[in-house]
């Protein structure tokens, strides 16, 4: 059994900046390792070590909440549990395969029921204990049925977790189950150390290790935290020792650190002013496709939203070009469809929307309302992107005569205003914690589920029921075709507007060679090949 | 003497209605805004049912008036409860934040002392002079100026071009805090002094007339002896009221100011709190800051009294 799901009809070209990155990554490793012998790095014993730096310091704008994988919700968690803690499979670099990690192999039975899974001999975690079945069988029961996880909902269909000995672990389920693997690679089925998470309460809370390629070595008050390597760790050693990593909110102070060189890698500088740190040489800027997808729901529950023609004519008279260019200079890609970019089954196929103002003004005349209306607009104030897109929004709009009213709030008050689906259109966006489409499907797509379909309110029983056999269905080539179906359906009837693709946005210093975030959001494989130079 | 202390009991009795009702505002206003801290928890992951139960186990389904109960008796017995978003006790939040905070205080305390005492005294002595001139203009900016913005400008000249001093963070160990915090404290000293050098100035002038200080210079005392032992002592007490008052927004200017240098102090816990819907959090830092407010303010007005016995006897006078 291959320990792959990816659809290989689905692989697309890399894109050319991806391809610019990887040359650039070549080019690092190929120089560093000409420069290797002069290093410092004497002192180190693991082979190929050829930073010249060996911490990598990284600022990122929001604090860490907490490093319990199964309950952590903030990405700047989540992409760290990914270093320290490592799972029975994991994501690939590209975000769309899932590839062997603390399991080398595993075979799925027949009737798709029974997975088993073989840890590779040896595995420890960082505290030099060995990785047992029972820890990876304990670990996903309290990932699925702990008290304080968010996530069992994802592999509902397992009904039995059982480890047959040390090194091997069976997973029953009632239903095929499509998107296990994904499930078990994503950060909250991570594989914890048992016996030392049960001795102490405070486990997560001081220096906690798993079997990643790092492990937490300070912990202080969610303001900084320092990573070290884990020699333990089975898979290549890191090429730098230790990643520093502290929470700086202001986003000119963290561009300003950059700049003076006391961080390396600052994380969401400002959209406005990525060109001028593109034009300091020692800088740079790199943007990563990332999962996110920026949408505009448009809630049956306001009126007149609850007729389709007048959705249609909204998604008709939106210039989506004009918009990217105006809320991301350009650095994103129009949306054409709610499934995140390049993401397993989206539908490469589907149409880019096009503004059709005459199209708009004879479906908004056809629902009757030829004249237009006015309706809000919730925006979230202090997200520049987000304030640009609803801008032209209603400068569009205004054209066939519907006048838009931005209300602009705070994130937490604006998502409120949005939920009840009563107050009009909103601005939102979504990104992916597993490769699988299943969960933004369920969310986005599904009526019946509990997200009430972004919270459109929208509700089709023939999709809802393509979402769940979506999820049963092992064929590949079955499932996108089956994904595809779901895609052109939200694309139909419109109860929420894909608008951009948006990508992960970093700034390094030109001394960093080979940074790098997945489509996913975490940077593990990245931070295994970086190197830093002196500056 | 028995009126002054009488005085200093009543204001004592006094802090705690405005203590209570500083928690019952802040707590009635923290749940007007909308905001769900559910939504803050689950993120993208909403569902009703998701969200329905982390408000059950976090109580928040409970009536209001339940809620606001279980806050003061939790905070009576020193314990705040478990922050939403960082699943730990929020008294360890606050003891691990506070250190930063007080630092940063006293630095700042440090600065304005050393800023605001010699230019204050020199203007006054200098009236028209260049320092006096310069003190004005300074007065004007400095108060003017958002304490952000002078921040990142200090930040740019002597953090990024000459290099002289960290640009954030607070580093590991006493004197690593200190020459973190050295730019921060100066962002909040030089506006804070500017107030200082202005009030100083005026109250040595007022000194400098008075009739004791002719009877000195007439019996050959020098003149910076004068200035020191009996100029200061009694220009002081005026500027003790001033600083005191002040220290209460020095308190609103540390928010800011931890947030633009990444300071881990009780401002940056009360800012990432408040966006994030962490009541407990939100609850127990607005109590402390109100604690500490009112405390200076009470302790300005017995200074005050120490410094100006006339005050204190007050019925004499």
């Amino acid at each position: 059994m291959t320990p792959s799901i990816a659809s290989p009809a689905r692989r697309t070209p890399r894109t050319r900046s991806t391809a610019a990155l990887g040359g650039l990554l070549t080019l690092a490793l190929t120089l560093s390792a000409c420069g290797g012998g002069g290093t410092k790095e004497t002192a180190d014993s693991s082979p190929g070590a050829t930073s010249s730096v060996d911490t990598l310091k990284l600022a990122n704008a929001v604090a860490v909440d907490t490093l319990d994988p199964i309950q952590a919700s903030a990405n700047e968690s989540i992409w760290l549990d990914q270093n320290i803690y490592a799972r029975l499979v994991q994501t690939d670099p590209t975000g769309t395969k899932i590839v062997p990690d603390l399991a080398d192999k595993w075979e799925i039975s027949a009737d798709q029921l029974t997975y088993t899974f073989h840890l590779r001999p040896g595995v420890k975690f960082a505290d030099g204990t060995p990785v047992t079945a029972q820890d990876a069988k304990w670990s996903i029961e309290r990932a699925r049925a702990g008290e304080d996880s968010a996530w069992g909902f994802l592999i509902t269909p397992v009904t039995d977790i059982t480890a047959t000995d040390d090194q091997t672990l069976t997973i029953k389920l009632s239903t095929p189950h499509a998107p296990l693997l994904a499930d078990l690679a994503m950060y909250a089925y991570a594989v914890l150390p048992q016996k030392a998470v049960e001795a102490d309460k405070d486990f997560f809370d001081k220096t906690p290790y798993g079997a990643g390629p790092f492990k937490v070595t300070s912990l202080s008050a969610q303001s900084n935290l320092v990573l070290t390597r884990n020699d333990n760790y089975w898979g290549p050693k890191p090429k730098i020792k230790t990643v520093e990593v502290s929470i700086v909110t202001d986003d000119n102070t963290r561009l300003l650190q950059l700049q003076g060189g006391q961080v390396d890698v600052i994380e969401n500088p400002a959209g406005n002013v990525l060109k001028q740190i593109q034009a300091n040489p020692k800088l740079r800027v790199d943007l990563f496709d990332s999962t996110r997808v920026d949408f505009v729901s448009l809630p049956l529950k306001t009126k007149p939203l609850d007729n389709v023609k007048v959705r249609q004519a909204i998604k008709a008279a939106l210039d989506l070009g004009r918009m990217n260019t105006l809320a991301y200079q350009g650095n994103a890609k129009v949306a054409n469809t709610f499934f995140p970019y390049k993401m397993l089954f989206w539908d490469e196929a589907a149409p880019e929307p096009k503004q059709d103002l005459a199209k708009a003004k004879q479906l908004l005349a056809d629902a009757g309302y030829p004249d237009g209306f006015t309706i809000p607009l919730i925006a979230v104030s202090a997200d520049a992107a987000g304030q640009a897109q609803a801008v032209v929004i209603k400068d569009d709009l205004a054209k066939i005569g519907i006048t838009v009213d931005i209300q602009s709030f705070e994130l937490s008050t604006a998502y409120d205003k949005q939920r009840p689906g009563t107050n009009g259109m909103g601005m939102r966006y979504w990104t992916n914690d597993i490769i699988d489409p299943d969960e933004v499907a369920t969310f986005g797509a599904d009526g019946g589920g509990g997200a009430n379909a972004f919270n459109s309110y929208w509700k089709d029983e023939a999709v809802t029921a393509l979402v769940n056999q979506a999820r049963s269905e092992t064929d590949t080539t079955k499932r996108a075709d089956l994904y595809a179906q779901i895609q052109t359906a939200i694309a139909d009837q419109v109860p929420f507007i894909p608008l951009a693709y948006a990508p992960f946005r970093y700034a390094s210093g030109s001394w960093v060679k080979g940074f790098k975030a997945s489509p996913l959001g975490n940077y593990n494989d990245s931070l295994l090949t970086l190197t830093v130079e002196g500056h | 003497m028995g009126s002054s202390v009488n005085l200093r009991w009543s204001r004592v009795a006094n802090l705690v209605p405005v203590l209570f009702g500083i928690t019952l505002v802040s707590f009635l206003l923290l749940r007007l805004v909308p905001g769900d801290p559910a939504q803050q928890i689950l993120g993208n992951r909403y569902t009703p049912e998701a969200a329905a139960g982390i408000r059950r186990t976090l109580g928040l389904d409970r009536p209001l008036l339940e809620q606001y109960w279980m806050f003061l008796k939790g905070a009576m017995t020193g314990s705040f409860g478990e922050s939403y978003q960082y699943h730990r006790p929020v008294g360890e939040l606050l003891l691990d934040r506070t250190g930063a905070s007080l630092m940063l205080v006293g630095l700042t305390a440090v600065f304005c002392a050393a800023l605001s005492i010699p230019l204050g005294i020199w203007a006054a002595v200098r009236r028209g002079g260049l320092v006096d001139q310069a003190t004005r203009v300074l007065f004007t900016l400095g108060f003017a100026l958002p304490a952000f913005l002078v921040g990142i400008v200090l930040i740019l000249v002597f953090g990024l071009t000459l290099g002289w001093a960290p640009i954030g963070g607070y580093g590991t160990g006493v004197a690593s805090h200190l020459g973190h915090l050295v730019l921060p404290a100066l962002t909040l000293a030089i506006p804070f002094s500017t107030v200082l050098v202005r009030s100083l100035r005026s109250s040595t002038i007022t000194v400098l007339e008075a009739d004791f200080v002719t009877i000195a210079r007439l019996k050959g005392i020098s003149e910076s002896r004068i200035l020191l032992r009996h100029v200061l002592r009694n220009a002081i007490g005026p500027v003790a009221v001033v600083f005191g008052i002040n220290l209460a927004f020095l308190v609103g200017g540390t928010v800011v100011v931890e947030n633009v240098f990444s300071i881990p102090g009780l401002g940056s816990l009360l800012v990432g709190a408040v966006s994030t819907r962490d009541y407990p959090v939100v609850q127990a830092v607005a109590l402390v800051l109100a604690v500490f407010v009112v405390l200076v303010n009470l302790l300005t007005d017995v200074v005050h009294g120490l410094l100006d016995p006339r005050l204190a006897a007050g019925v004499q006078r």
